[in-house]
């Protein structure tokens, strides 16, 4: 618009020049301020226009898109490999195309209050990621009030965006416990509007209630509650970083009338409870990260997390959370898992990765133990699992990525459980590339 | 397994490391475009190998820049924000590299003919966030002040928002001009403005003194009073980088903080560090 005013200003000025060439004998005073009051008119007019044309940009401006595509070939070991690295692969194939994740992101940003609401729509269907308002206190400016659909406060891999993570999926233990890893509910923040400058500016915090189902409706009273304590130090002067913080859930999962939550632990027949109507569903975790830059190898990062705790699950071959309304029997575990995540810059536009992540669903039992006696209801959900992934990620330009990545997955044997008495075929290699705006 | 790690590994090295640039792109304030200007003029004279260009923007575009990988340098006149570095972390492991190159004394344009010619930071602060709008208010004429200023792209913009204002916001009166060079002109041309900017930019205006309080003894920013602190509204101007330079990159930044390269910096009108 500017261009355009500074144009027309520029023309005016060169047709009087003009005139003024043409015939300079005949120009007088009185011309001479006619033009310049006309030329006055026509700038103010186009001035005008310009805060007109100002005020329905800087509306526009608070209506912001983003989003990102990820497209994937992959191969696994065998046909109808059972995988985290996307989902299970069908019966009849070991390779595949797919469309990862298809976001398109809206967010309407009127400095304090946002609007967010995010779908992923991908060959699978389309379905919802968040839709969420946020409110913030206009005084500190760093207190604020989140409601509906969003990512759970907890950790930092839930939090840290598909889009930027360089594995290609988040760990075992993150989708077995955080499917989806969003949750309906309210929560309120602390997040300091000019962090570092006093002693409070090095923490944030996050904590709400919610309704404990992932992105489902909501299916009982209880409301489960979630929080996570962070701190940041940053270092400048050094190029180093740590960040941090402890996290908490207490919730429980609705238990049927009628109903019993085993405890399966390394008894020869688990104990049923009949009395509770929830089975509890208790974490602590604890997560760091670090940033620096080594001599030589130049930027790297260590990511880390511990998560234990209580998990119950609807069944005997799986730990996963629920997200709908149990009608049967609750199976509940002890559980620990951990993940630790290495990224070394190669230059600028690439990056090697390499993750381990472990999830152990029942610390109770091991080996042998599992699926020795019916009566313990051990399963392969109480299987232990580790992950082995190296990978390298290229950046073309701020838009485009592409990651090339090996998932090698190793997990507990019994000879007690058919199917478990050896290492699992389930290895995938990845090669995406992602499109993000 | 071992294959795909061999691979891996043989990828990583083949196309990890890059050789380095000889065209090195500098993008960010527009107080710092005359500066970086006379700095690459004078540096590709004696280094004809290396190609050095500078564009302005304001300080929030280069780091945008340096962010998104589309500038080698960025240049700033205020402190990268934390929410700036928690990006550069994501992407390239890094909190960011500083350089401070220069001083600068932000100082504080009225016309020639305005008849005031000092003002308290409240003062300052009362006019920009609509509190005072009449110049007898503050011992000059009866009429109404015409306040110019920058885009909130711009550095110095965020710089005196936070530093002047306290972090509270500009009037809506204001008017945001494209650069200083603008504002300058801006005050020049009405004798009733008062506008903002760095020190080098000042031709045909007036900068006042101003002091911390109303109790304070008021001081021009001239370059012994910059130096020394008694000017209450100096700051530094930066280059920023990813991550440690390297190559030709850390060679010109070398020779910025040499002292031909502060020579320039006094001689644009700006204050050496060194």
């Amino acid at each position: 618009m500017k261009r355009s005013i500074l144009l027309s200003v520029l023309l005016l000025i060169f047709m009087i020049n003009i005139t003024a060439q043409e015939d300079t004998s005949k120009v007088t005073p009185d011309d001479l301020k006619a033009k310049i009051e006309e030329l006055k008119g026509h700038i103010e007019g186009l001035n005008e226009s310009y805060l007109e044309t100002k005020a329905t940009v800087d509306a526009l401006k608070k209506i912001k898109f983003s989003g990102y595509i990820q497209t994937q070939f992959q191969s696994a070991e065998v046909d109808g490999a059972a995988t985290f690295a996307g989902g299970n692969f069908a019966a009849n194939m070991h390779n595949r195309f797919m469309v990862r994740r298809g976001r398109l992101k809206l967010t309407y940003d009127n400095n304090l209050t946002n609007l967010v609401l995010q779908i992923d729509a991908t060959e699978r269907g389309l379905g919802l990621k968040d839709a969420y308002l946020f409110l913030k206190e206009p005084w500190l400016k760093s207190f604020g009030l989140k409601g509906g659909v969003f990512d759970r406060p907890f950790g930092f891999e839930i939090g840290y965006s598909s889009s930027s993570r360089e594995t290609p999926e988040r760990s075992r233990m993150f989708q077995t416990l955080f499917p989806g890893e969003r949750d309906l509910g309210i929560s309120v923040e602390y997040s300091p509007y000019s962090p570092f400058e006093n002693f409070l500016g090095y923490f944030n915090f996050k904590a709400g209630f919610f309704a404990g189902n992932g992105s489902s409706v909501e299916v009982d009273n209880k409301k489960d509650f979630i929080g996570r304590l962070g701190f940041s130090l940053p270092f400048y002067e050094e190029n180093l970083a740590i960040d941090g913080g402890v996290s908490i859930y207490r919730g429980g999962v609705k238990l049927a009338a009628g109903k019993s939550i085993f405890t399966v632990d390394n008894s020869n027949a688990a104990s049923a409870n009949v009395k509770s109507s929830f089975a509890d569903r208790n974490y602590l975790g604890f997560d760091l990260q670090l940033y620096y830059a080594m001599p030589l190898l130049g930027n790297f990062s260590l990511r880390g997390e511990y998560i234990s705790g209580k998990q119950p699950s609807g069944s005997s071959a799986s730990s996963t959370s629920p997200t709908s309304l149990q009608t049967g029997d609750l199976f509940m575990r002890n559980f620990a898992g951990y993940y630790l995540n290495y990224v070394q810059n190669l230059g600028d536009k690439n990056q090697l990765v390499i993750k381990y992540d472990v999830y152990d669903p029942n610390i109770d039992v091991e080996g042998d133990q599992i699926g020795a006696a019916a009566a313990a209801k051990l399963g392969s959900g109480d299987i232990k699992y580790s992950t082995m992934g190296i990978g390298l990620i290229h950046y073309l330009d701020d838009n485009l990525k592409f990651v090339l990545y090996y998932d090698s997955v190793s997990n507990e044997t019994t000879t007690k459980l058919a199917g478990f008495n050896s290492d699992l075929k389930d290895n995938v290699l990845t090669f995406r590339i992602q499109y993000k705006f | 397994m071992k294959k795909i790690i061999l691979l891996l590994v043989i990828a990583a090295l083949s196309f990890g490391f890059q050789s380095d640039n000889k065209v090195i792109t500098v993008k960010g304030s527009d107080t710092m475009v005359i500066l970086a200007q006379r700095w690459a003029e004078k540096y590709m004279q004696t280094h004809p190998e290396v190609t050095i260009q500078i564009t302005g923007g304001g300080s929030g575009v280069g780091i945008a820049a340096l962010i998104n990988g589309s500038t080698d340098i960025a240049k700033a006149s205020r402190p990268m924000k934390p929410s700036e570095r928690e990006k550069l972390k994501q992407r390239y492991n890094s909190l960011g590299v500083e350089v401070k190159t220069a001083k600068d004394g932000l100082s504080i344009y009225v016309n020639d003919k305005n008849s005031v010619r000092e003002l308290s930071i409240q003062q300052i602060k009362d006019i920009y966030t609509g509190k005072i709008t009449n110049w007898k208010s503050l011992g000059g004429r009866d009429t109404k002040i015409i306040i110019y200023g920058r885009e909130n792209s711009s550095g110095t913009y965020v710089y005196f928002k936070d530093n002047v204002l306290g972090g509270e916001d500009f009037t809506s009166k204001m008017q945001s001009m494209p650069g200083t060079s603008a504002v300058v002109n801006a005050v020049v041309k009405d004798v009733n403005s008062i506008g903002f900017g760095g020190a080098a930019f000042a031709k045909g205006i007036t900068m006042v003194a101003v002091k911390k309080d109303a109790n304070s003894k008021a001081f021009e920013p001239t370059e012994e009073n910059i130096k020394n602190g008694n000017y209450p509204i100096t700051r530094f101007l930066y280059l920023y980088l990813k991550t440690k330079p390297t190559g030709e990159v850390k060679k010109f930044i070398d020779w910025i903080l040499s002292s031909e390269g502060q020579s320039i910096v006094s001689k644009v009108g700006y204050f050496p560090i060194r």
